[in-house]
């Protein structure tokens, strides 16, 4: 193993791979930052040029893209409320209120430092148990899929604001959007009124940018207060820099991230989008504190930030030890490794070539280089909040219609976005929020299709959902959960004076 | 008499202009449309091919993921955009499965096609190669009314076509169980929440090497060099061949000149073997076939798909 390593770093620390390494994360980077281009494109883009490289020095620009777009998708979510992915939903749950309470140097700085401990985490996990978590994986059937969806709707609690029961009515809307489209296991038509774009479902992204992004800039457009811009200009931008010592004070969100990250990032297919959700989940529900998550509580931008990284090594597990992709820019990565000739599998763990240890290592200098252009990009990106709000506003919609038209390349998802705009904007405006939403559309396929899919294997019993113990966990966490919940919710209607006092 | 030499100097001028305009064909970047996301079959394909093109014929290739409908928004854009030569298919089966399923407007008609490139089987493989060890173990396991759950990438794609074919064939007791995709079905086969998969040869190519999952026969006519130990449907006494197979395809109608100018950079590209190892490392192999018998082939894949779509549709 040592001479593995030994190996793999020979093939790293070649100026032409440290090179590729550096020019795949600053693509990455680029690419997360703008709401609706993603790193399976990033990667996609890249997969061309590698070609005529050796094995390692394509990978690792590829795991560049990946790290990059997994560390920048945060800088939108902070400076405007705008998550460039599903996963960085959640960034924007605290993110942005610090940002507006003036600190957006705090928040960039704290997520840099997460994003980089989760990445290396992650590749330490990855290169000590990937077999075994890879395994682990596998165990998941049909009924812990639908488990997992599950135990993932308690998480609406957590993102609901300030009405449990309006959350819940917005996660079930997102519930029913999902249901569009083609019948996962009969093929029948859903909802499609013969549109064709439709067959496949709603697309998430541009529901996201639309529910997101859009309905920002309608808010940001609408509820213009011309008073707000003297109360603004009274605003000092912090220094914005990374933030070590802080980071590691927020040790337990840290590890909250790491752990989720890793755990729930390889189940292929449910990982990538809801391991932040579910570390943000964890951190809120076992602090001290709940009631600051919201306000811009650094734990909150701790937890998700380095779950968000840490998902990518996780989901890198599957990828590299069986050949089974989690998501879409894992599934391009694989492609890449097989055009070089790397089958992936148990094997490639037992080969003696040294690849594998440098693609671990490869991964490891993605973070650093990662750290270092964010951290030199920092006092840069923050510059965004200094554009007067005007061409700001268009320049955003510019980048959401650009994002969009890009994932497909398909009109259609254009009035999608703009229709789930509106939408957004008066979710937002009766308080029931547009994350619920996205959590159902993004929960309900899986919830739905996997207990269908179960019921068919099973011939139509259902006690499978209950004997197999993993599917059981996870059922019976969520009941735990959704108990604590209701029982927090009545405690603090019986003292709302004393609660809302800590609140203020 | 004026006027008709008026309309001859026309139709003159068209002629030797379309000529000529197909003469220094191509004159400016050419769309590539792959009706998938990044990173499926269609797309890796194209991308592997996309520099060697590009040296081919002088121009840049740009490739564009219009998604949407298992294939239908791509396909149907390029159905009804100029067939000029500079907006071409990433083709394979999945048109013919959308046209045989009838969702869609368009049929294998509307395009010409230019090339088929690579192919792969259809494979049939299981997670537990102790309890069936080989293809007539799984049909006879089915024998006493218990069903086997068989898993596929997606419902009515060309796998899920091809698993009811199987099925009709073998007389085995199937219980067809639709994943989003691949990698979903092939692990579900080596978590064994299935019995077996079918899927496309290269899906299967490292779950296969690494011993994970077992093939037990797949949809060639002979057995293939990049899967020399899975015997053939032929083997077990089954009438079944069925290929995936991917290429290059343009609207109805591009100029003649266009199209000879890709047949022949398909042709020295197949020829100076640069794609060879490519395809090889995918779990495909070059089969090119082009002209009058590729016509032939469509034609009779789209029966075949035809047939065995009526049964799914049941």
């Amino acid at each position: 193993m040592i001479a593995g390593y030994l190996d793999g770093l020979g093939m790293v620390l070649q100026f032409g791979t440290l090179l590729a390494i550096a020019g795949g994360t600053l693509l990455g980077i680029i690419m997360g930052a703008l709401p609706g281009l993603t790193s399976a494109m990033a990667v996609a883009l890249l997969l061309p040029v590698t070609f005529g490289m050796p094995p390692v020095m394509g990978i690792g620009m590829m795991l560049g893209a990946l790290c990059g777009a997994g560390a920048s998708g945060s800088i939108p979510a902070i400076l405007l409320n705008i998550p460039g992915t599903p996963s960085s939903v959640a960034t924007t749950f605290d993110g942005f209120p610090m940002a507006q309470k003036g600190e957006a140097g705090r928040a960039l700085g704290l997520s840099i430092v997460a994003s980089f401990f989760g990445g290396v985490a992650s590749m330490v996990i990855l290169s000590l148990l990937a077999p075994p978590i890879a395994d682990f994986a596998l165990r998941f059937g049909a009924a812990e899929y639908f488990s997992l969806s599950v135990f993932g709707l308690v998480i609406i609690a957590s993102v609901a604001g300030k009405s449990l029961l309006k959350g819940l009515i917005a996660g079930l809307l997102g519930f029913f959007v999902s249901t569009i489209g083609t019948d996962p296991i009969t093929g029948v038509d859903r909802f499609t009124f013969g549109e064709l774009s439709l067959l496949t479902g709603i697309n998430l992204l541009p529901a996201l940018i639309g529910l997101f992004a859009v309905s920002q800039v309608l808010k940001d457009a609408f509820e213009y207060d011309p008073n707000q811009r003297l109360k603004d200009s009274g605003h000092r931008i912090d220094v914005a820099r990374p933030r070590f010592m802080e980071t590691l004070r927020n040790w337990r969100a840290l590890l909250a991230g790491i752990l989720s990250g890793s755990v729930v990032g390889p189940v292929p297919g449910a990982g990538g989008s809801i391991a932040s959700l579910v570390a943000y989940d964890q951190t809120r529900r076992f602090s001290k504190h709940p009631e600051k998550f919201g306000t811009g509580h650094a734990p909150g931008i701790v937890s998700v930030e380095s779950a968000n990284n840490a998902l990518l090594g996780g989901a890198l597990i599957p990828t590299l030890a069986l050949g089974i992709p989690g998501e879409a820019a894992t599934a391009v990565l694989l492609g890449g490794l097989m055009i070089q000739g790397v089958t992936p599998g148990p094997m490639l763990f037992d080969d003696q070539s040294g690849i594998v240890y440098g693609i671990f290592l490869a991964y490891l200098v993605a973070n650093i280089f990662m750290l270092l252009i964010m951290c030199l990009g920092i006092k840069l990106f923050i510059r965004v909040l200094m554009v007067p709000r005007k061409q700001l506003l268009s320049a955003i919609l510019v980048l959401c219609f650009i994002g969009v038209y890009g994932v497909d390349g398909d009109v259609f998802n254009l009035y999608l976005m703009l229709g789930f705009g509106i939408l957004g904007y008066f979710l937002n405006r009766y308080d029931f929020g547009t994350a619920p939403v996205i959590l159902g559309l993004i929960l309900g396929p899986i919830a739905e299709s996997n207990l269908r899919r179960g019921l068919q294997a099973f011939e139509g019993d259902w006690t499978p959902f209950f004997t197999r113990p993993i599917s059981l966990t996870f059922l019976v966490i969520a009941v735990g959960l959704l108990a604590l919940t209701l029982w927090q919710n009545y405690r603090t209607r019986r003292v709302p004076a004393t609660s809302s006092e800590k609140g203020e | 008499m004026k006027k008709l030499l008026s309309t001859l100097t026309v139709a003159a001028t068209m002629v030797l202009g379309s000529s000529a305009m197909a003469a220094d064909y191509p004159t400016k970047s050419v769309d590539m449309i792959v009706p998938f996301s990044a990173g499926g079959g269609n797309d890796t394909f194209v991308r592997a091919l996309q520099p060697l093109l590009e040296k081919q014929l002088g121009q840049d290739l740009v490739i564009r993921n219009i998604a949407g409908g298992g294939g239908a928004v791509g396909t149907s854009r390029v159905a009804a955009s100029n067939a000029d030569g500079y907006t071409m298919l990433a083709a394979s089966n999945a048109m013919l499965t959308l046209e045989a399923m009838g969702n869609v407007a368009f049929t294998h008609d509307d395009f010409d096609f230019i090339a088929k490139v690579i192919e792969e089987p259809y494979v049939i493989a299981v997670g537990d190669n102790d309890k069936y060890t080989d293809l007539a173990s799984l049909v006879e396991a089915t024998k006493d009314g218990t069903r086997v759950r068989v898993g596929v990438s997606g419902v009515g794609s060309s796998a899920h076509i091809a698993a009811v074919a199987m099925q009709n064939r073998t007389g085995a007791n199937f219980n067809i169980i639709p994943y989003p995709g691949g990698s979903e079905t092939i692990s579900a086969a080596m978590g064994n929440h299935v019995d077996a998969v079918v899927l496309g040869g290269s899906e299967l190519r490292s779950a296969l090497e690494s011993g994970r999952l077992t093939g037990l026969a797949m949809s060639y006519a002979e057995r293939s060099d990049s899967l020399p130990d899975v015997p053939t449907f032929q083997e077990a006494g089954y009438d079944l061949t069925l290929t995936v197979w991917r290429g290059i395809a343009a609207p109805k109608g591009i100029p003649e000149e266009v199209e000879q100018q890709w047949v022949e950079a398909i042709q020295q590209i197949v020829a100076d073997g640069s794609y060879e190892e490519t395809a090889a490392n995918l779990g495909t192999q070059l089969s090119p076939l082009y002209g009058d018998e590729l016509d032939t082939f469509i034609d009779n894949s789209a029966d075949v798909m035809r047939e065995a779509a009526g049964d799914l549709a049941k």
